[in-house]
């Protein structure tokens, strides 16, 4: 078959060695930095802190107040400090932190006055994880415990009543979505599915990137070369022609999406999974809850929501994809068409990466549908809003808002498709050109 | 005589400009025809027309009994075409593109096979044919091109500047086959050139295009002697004189 021939150069000009090479190298790169992150996460969020502290008040309380943190787990270093030169502290010690119980502590407890903890940390940079490892605040919590327990003795409170004073209300949290409601909170819905809504507009920009470049740049190559001259002068049809550029450019594309959704769940996982676990051992810690049996709990909760996808929500992100890469490729065959050189095809390529950018980027940081009205319209009428927005609209039940977006990109690509079709079959194919501000070439010499 | 060509009237129009203006010539079996013309004179535009590429204006093109305005697809089936400054695809090795561009004019693996053998017979590149184009030099490209041309044994080879940007060598070689292929298998060509002192070793016939006209057409040493010139740049300045005259 002489279709199967054309698909099959394609597809060796689009696979190839650099291709491959990249793909696994950004999979690689991606595992290992989720893998990374989880082991770094894992060694800095162990239930037993390191505690650099430095007991200036060396009081009976001060010491009891220690060996109740000792008990707790934690493996407390004390270190002699005097002064308030707190870098120098830092410095000295070779430290990322200390509690400083000054002094007079004591005295102000004693007195029923509020009495003073210093903390210090140091600060290297803004990154989320980069102060995971800093306990500063959860020590100061027990220590604040330990007060509080010490002042509730001495008022006579038992610890019966002191258990009750501290947790005096049990908070049962219900989520509502469309219909259904479940015994969770917001929050521990969001962590669970923020993994899921975030890898998609990943992928889909990423693949947006990739396939208008790979397309266009094929067209602009084959014009320049005037190879597409050869093949549209060769007993094949100009649809087939066109047919085997995109068929191919789509199963490089699918092959990509594999690999990148691999390389990214991986990614996501070292992070968010890492970051909730994290945050589990803190509630593990503070309030002695969080079990295997609460996150398989938490899972039964989704699904009793709705917000765990089928086969048949996959299915439907599946196909609403590929539609959106049939459009980026039907759209890139129109700008590759329009250039004379690679460097072009490159500028032509933004106006299509700003379209997939605006949706990326509302659908990172927003719900498109709690938009003002005319902004809401100005999104979902670029196509590629529809994907970016497909997993969360199918998990909260927006299923109206998801087949008006399926059928809206079919349309779109009805359209693109036929505009396209019809530039390859017309002369304009070898005669349209945008030159930017460049002297056409075909008007001195190939008349 | 057989007619592998007949141009009729043919005519592209771009806005309101006539690249080609009413051309019309004719190419028998195994005969060299060339199209000679300064750069924008309208042989790019004629051939493309004649290779199916652009659709004509008006007028028409007959390649072996089939139109190109009713019937593209069969005149593809006899003809093959070879852009100015072609390149290749540089990831491909010579001998893959050749496999490539026969799988285009049949399906049949055997003759896929006959016509790779015949192209590397006509190209003499070896085992050079097993690297990738991107390595080869600007004369090995073309007769590569050139081989894969004439591999199908098409009725009419276009070759649209066959030589351009050649060296002497590359130039004469290429010059060579196409005589020897025209005179031994009956093969005809429709070249076009700007290089007329070229054309006049190469073809049997020429027709002179300036500004989309053809001028005229006829024999070398016809023309020669018609217009009194010692070679056919002369006959070219004279013929677009006598036009612009008249």
């Amino acid at each position: 078959m002489k279709f199967i021939n054309l698909l099959k150069k394609e597809l060796k000009e689009l696979i190839n060695t650099q291709m491959i090479i990249s793909l696994v190298v950004v999979m690689v790169m991606l595992m290992a930095v989720g893998n990374l992150m989880t082991s770094t996460i894992n060694e800095v969020s162990k239930t037993e802190y390191k505690i650099s502290l430095s007991d200036r008040d060396d009081t009976d309380f001060t010491k009891s107040m220690l060996e109740k943190l000792k008990e707790n787990g934690n493996v407390i270093t004390l270190i002699d400090t005097q002064g308030d030169d707190y870098a120098g502290i830092l410095n000295e010690n070779n430290l990322d932190s200390i509690v400083i119980i000054p002094e007079g502590f004591t005295d102000a407890i004693d007195k029923n006055e509020k009495p003073q903890l210093i903390t210090v940390s140091r600060m290297e940079s803004a990154a989320m994880m980069s102060n995971i490892g800093n306990h500063v605040s959860d020590i100061t919590s027990l220590i604040r415990s330990c007060i509080y327990e010490e002042l509730s003795q001495r008022a006579g409170i038992s610890d019966e009543e002191l258990k009750y004073m501290n947790n005096p209300v049990d908070i049962i949290d219900n989520t509502v979505v469309s219909d259904k409601s479940a015994s969770i909170s917001v929050d521990t819905i969001m962590n669970n599915v923020m993994m899921k809504n975030q890898i998609l507009p990943i992928i889909v920009f990423v693949l947006i990137m990739m396939v208008s470049q790979m397309i266009m740049s094929a067209i602009a190559n084959e014009k320049i070369d005037k190879t597409l001259e050869t093949l549209l002068s060769a007993p094949v049809s100009r649809s087939s022609v066109i047919g085997a550029k995109m068929l191919a450019a789509a199963i490089v594309a699918l092959l990509n999406a594999v690999f990148y959704m691999i390389g990214f769940s991986s990614f996501m996982s070292g992070t968010v999974g890492s970051t909730m676990s994290t945050s589990v051992n803190m509630e593990q810690l503070t309030e002695g809850i969080g079990s295997v049996g609460d996150i398989i709990s938490t899972e039964v909760k989704l699904s009793q929501l709705g917000l765990s996808l089928s086969v048949t929500d996959y299915l439907l992100v599946g196909l609403q994809l590929f539609i959106t890469i049939m459009i980026c490729l039907s759209i890139s065959i129109i700008l590759g068409a329009l250039v004379n050189d690679v460097k072009s095809s490159q500028t032509m390529l933004m106006p299509l990466l700003m379209l997939a950018m605006v949706p990326y980027m509302v659908s990172l940081f927003a719900d498109v549908n709690s938009l003002p009205a005319g902004f809401r319209i100005l999104v979902y009428a670029i196509p590629f809003t529809h994907t970016f927005s497909a997993i969360s609209n199918l998990m909260f039940g927006h299923d109206l808002i998801f087949v008006m977006g399926l059928v809206y990109q079919v349309i779109v690509l009805a359209v693109c498709m036929f505009f396209a079709l019809r530039l390859f079959n017309s002369d304009k194919i070898l005669t349209i050109s945008l030159n930017f501000g460049k002297k056409d070439k075909r008007s001195n010499s190939d008349v | 005589m057989e007619k592998v060509l007949e141009v009729k009237e043919l005519s592209k129009k771009y806005s309101k400009v006539f690249a080609a203006d009413k051309v019309s010539f004719d190419i028998d079996k195994g005969e060299i025809f060339a199209l000679i013309g300064p750069n924008g004179a309208g042989k790019t535009t004629t051939i493309r027309m004649i290779a199916t590429l652009l659709t004509p204006t008006s007028g028409d093109a007959v390649v072996a009994g089939h139109s190109v305005v009713n019937e593209p697809s069969k005149v593809r089936e006899c003809i093959t075409y070879l852009p100015d400054e072609a390149g290749a695809y540089k990831t491909m090795k010579g001998i893959e593109y050749l496999k490539f561009m026969a799988g285009l004019f049949t399906t049949d693996s055997r003759q896929i096979e006959q016509f790779v053998q015949r192209a590397k017979d006509i190209n003499g590149l070896g085992d050079r044919l097993n690297d990738k184009i991107g390595t080869y030099s600007r004369g090995m490209i073309r007769k590569l091109l050139l081989s894969r041309a004439v591999m199908t044994k098409p009725k009419l080879a276009i070759l649209d500047e066959p030589t351009s940007g050649l060296d002497v060598l590359n130039a004469l070689d290429i010059r060579k086959t196409i005589k020897r292929l025209a005179a031994e298998e009956g093969m005809s060509f429709l070249l076009s050139s700007h290089n007329m002192l070229e054309i006049e070793f190469v073809s049997d016939r020429v027709g002179i295009i300036a500004k989309g006209h053809l001028m005229v057409t006829g024999r070398t040493d016809e023309l020669k002697q018609r217009y009194n010139a010692p070679n056919l740049e002369e006959v070219f300045e004279r013929v677009v004189l006598e036009n612009e005259i008249h």
